[in-house]
């Protein structure tokens, strides 16, 4: 599959601060790429680099298969973490503005923006200051002035801070929609369940070096450690004398219907669920019997401290 | 494309500034206020003038004499008080108290008595005063009928044999040069002027240049400043804002020649038609002298008369681009190194201090503008937008105010490449990140 970026063995320290310790992985286009990691683990001095801000020790980075260009990255919608608008000009012409650094004319721009401007519900506010507007309002004015070149790469960092609900939903499904239509987008958050809602890949980056990566589903497949989540019409005792050594019972108790109860148990290691269940038939009447994956966030931090926890052992 | 990029940022800097209200405010009002000062102290000067009669106590009798024929007491020289627009005289023996001749009209009471031929000394009474030119005229007029009293009372000559005699030597300066003699002269009122036009550029670097400090800072502040350098190199940004706010200030020169021209031209016409004479002074039945010579006979406005304009704006504008590309640079490498303004006017003081020494230098040696000292501080680029022009309003030659101009424009090329590589550190540089040391080291190309 053709890659919009890809990064290779990226370095970058400042000072005896290591903060890019040989970082490599790719974006395929089309992709949405989640790119996660705690605080300090070198997630926007990457980006930095992508953008040409910060320019790495050792390494390469490829965009659109052909060797890093200031002349690409222009083409590049980015919106960083710490973002801002010029609070003494309108909305309108700052956004012409920023649109104009990305090469558009000035026709196009204001064409483009008004539909933006549109469909993000900001349009009375070409005229406004900055001073005069929310904080929720200038922050969709910076990713309309993200996305209004129409780029093949887009690099959100934390894209969704300072929304409300309804408008951090507008903005996924922006997102989205910008995905399907064949934008490669890398995005940066701390957000757990937008990563789990948008992203197709996942790159989670500690200390500077890549701890965790792959495809969202199968990070989450692979991670899966025997959890299931049993609803059943019947006795407790039966259900717990049922799972006898084939699980663990981690809880139970009632569910919504009356007359049924949930159970969330862990099958022992070497245990089949299609077995467990079998075995469970006899004994109760099983309603559902679900297959509990890991949610994003416990990956996140089972990957960061079992690395923490390496690199404390290491001699 | 990158020059329409740093097009686009040059835009925005001057699309902002000039737009705003205070700008467009200071562009118009002014010339307004400097016409308008030029025009008040015309008119007050020929208002003022306009009123003054003199009365002259001759006690002793020295220089007047009784005209029987119109019974009063007349100058014996009347060559001595020639006709004047604004003053004139009338003589007695004996003065009335202050009172009446004041309630007469008269300006002023001018007394002596037999001692003044030796002693030099008269009185001039008034209740206000008639004004330097008045009491100048005054002076001037009785000093020659005194004059006049001693040379019929202690010499055999007549006036007008001694009026022959009597030798002023006027000096006309003539310059030596590859080119011939030429004429010259003046030099304090050219040095002065010199040093009224490098003061007018030393606030110009000096306010223009902290504009662009506080736009790096906003932009820092603000948070922009990412987004921007991902789009534009940050050295191209630097540039854009140094010509972008430079092209404000030229935009404000500019503005202000064309509006003084247009405002002054008005003036003149209006002065010039009567209708300001009309309703300032009571009908004399006179001549009113046109604008022009009002001016030349006032000490401030004649100065005015003798800048060659057109000379001192193309050297304002182009020492104006050399200097505003070398300081406007480091300013700006300032405003990316310090979070806050007030961070940033304590470590400008230093990069100011050369222009504010040429300053200071200029000021003290404004009477002579060719000495060594300021010759070589012309051609040092810190220092020559100031003193160069200091020296080219007393005539320096060509050639090396171009030599000047060129040294300048290859030094501000080479600070605004040095600039940028500190620019494109210190904008990124975290919240704790500040001071020279640091400063120096982005230079090197350490940092983020």
């Amino acid at each position: 599959m053709a890659t919009a970026l890809s990064i290779h063995r990226l370095c970058k320290s400042f000072g005896q601060q290591q903060v890019l310790d040989g970082v490599s992985f790719d974006v395929p286009k089309g992709c949405i790429l989640g790119l996660l990691g705690p605080n300090g683990a070198g997630k926007s001095t990457l980006i930095r680099s992508i953008m040409g801000i910060v320019e790495p020790d050792s390494g390469s980075i490829e965009l659109h298969g052909s060797p890093w260009d200031r002349q690409a990255v222009r083409g590049i919608g980015y919106l960083p973490e710490e973002r801002g608008l010029y609070k003494d000009m309108t909305v309108g012409e700052q956004a012409v503005y920023f649109a104009r650094l990305k090469g558009m004319s000035r026709a196009d721009a204001i064409a483009s923006l008004k539909q933006w401007f549109e469909r993000l519900e900001v349009d009375g506010w070409w005229t406004r200051k900055v001073s005069d507007i929310s904080k929720g309002m200038a922050q969709k004015i910076q990713f309309i002035c993200t996305i209004v070149h129409g780029p093949e790469l887009l690099i959100l960092d934390e894209p969704l801070s300072g929304f409300d609900p309804i408008n951090a939903r507008r903005i996924i499904d922006v997102v989205r929609s910008q995905a399907e239509a064949g934008t490669t987008i890398l995005l940066s958050t701390h957000d757990m369940p937008s990563v789990e809602r948008l992203c197709d890949e996942v790159v989670l980056l500690d200390r500077g070096r890549v701890i965790l990566s792959g495809g969202a589903d199968t990070l989450r497949e692979t991670g899966w450690s025997g959890q299931q989540e049993v609803v059943f019409r019947g006795n407790d005792l039966a259900f717990t004398n049922a799972l006898g050594a084939m699980a663990h019972l981690d809880s139970i108790g009632p569910d919504v219907v009356e007359g049924t109860r949930r159970a969330h148990i862990r099958l022992r290691e070497g245990q089949q669920p299609g077995a467990l269940l079998g075995a469970l038939g006899p004994a109760v009447e099983v309603l559902e019997f679900i297959k509990v994956r890991p949610t994003m966030e416990s990956l996140f931090i089972e990957a960061v401290e079992g690395a923490a926890a390496a690199t404390s052992t290491a001699p | 494309m990158k020059g329409s990029l740093i097009g686009v940022v040059i835009m925005r800097e001057w699309k902002t500034r000039v737009l705003k209200r205070s700008f467009l405010l200071s562009t118009l009002l002014t010339p307004l206020l400097g016409v308008g000062f030029i025009a008040l102290t015309v008119m007050l000067t020929k208002g003022t003038e306009s009123r003054h009669l003199v009365l002259v106590e001759d006690a002793p009798g020295l220089i007047t004499r009784m005209d029987q024929a119109s019974g009063q007491w007349v100058p014996r020289c009347p060559g001595c008080f020639p006709e004047r627009e604004m003053l004139a005289y009338r003589f007695v023996r004996e003065a009335p108290s202050d009172s009446i001749w004041q309630a007469d009209g008269y300006s002023a009471l001018v007394e002596f008595d037999e001692a003044v031929l030796q002693n030099h000394a008269g009185y001039l009474v008034y209740e206000k005063s008639p004004g330097m030119q008045a009491k100048r005229n005054v002076e001037r007029d009785l000093s020659r009928a005194m004059e006049h009293a001693r040379v019929l009372g202690d010499t055999e000559l007549d006036w007008e044999a001694y009026q022959r005699l009597k030798f002023d030597l006027n000096l006309v300066d003539r310059e030596s040069g590859q080119a011939g003699r030429q004429e010259g002269g003046g030099e304090e009122v050219r040095g002065l002027v010199g040093f009224m036009f490098s003061a007018v550029l030393f606030i110009i670097l000096a306010v223009y240049g902290g504009l662009i400090m506080r736009s790096v800072v906003e932009e820092k502040a603000n948070r922009v400043v990412e987004v921007l350098i991902s789009a534009v190199r940050p050295e191209e940004l630097l540039l854009g804002k140094v010509i972008g706010t430079g092209a404000v200030a030229l935009t404000q020169l500019l503005s202000w020649s064309v509006l003084s021209t247009l405002s002054f031209t008005l003036f003149q016409f209006v002065f010039d038609s009567g209708i300001l004479s009309a309703s300032a002074a009571p009908a004399t039945g006179e001549i009113p002298a046109d604008l022009m010579t009002v001016m030349a006979e006032n000490e401030f406005t004649s100065i005015l008369l003798d800048i060659n304009w057109g000379l001192m704006a193309a050297t304002t504008i182009a020492f104006f681009t050399g200097g505003y590309l070398l300081y406007g640079s480091l300013y700006a490498v300032v405003g990316s190194s310090v979070q806050s303004e007030q961070q940033g006017q304590g470590m400008v003081f230093p990069i100011i201090m050369p222009l504010m020494f040429a300053y200071v230098i200029g000021a003290g040696a404004m009477e002579n503008p060719e000495m060594a000292s300021l010759v070589w501080l012309s051609w040092f680029p810190l220092t020559s937008p100031v003193i160069m022009l200091l020296r080219v309003a007393v005539g320096a030659p060509i050639w090396e105010v171009l030599l000047s101009w060129l040294v300048l424009m290859i030094t501000a090329r080479l600070v605004l490449w040095v600039a940028g590589r500190a620019y494109r550190h210190g904008v990124l540089a975290g919240d704790s990140q500040t001071g020279w040391k640091l400063l120096l080291q982005w230079v090197r190309g350490h940092g983020q």
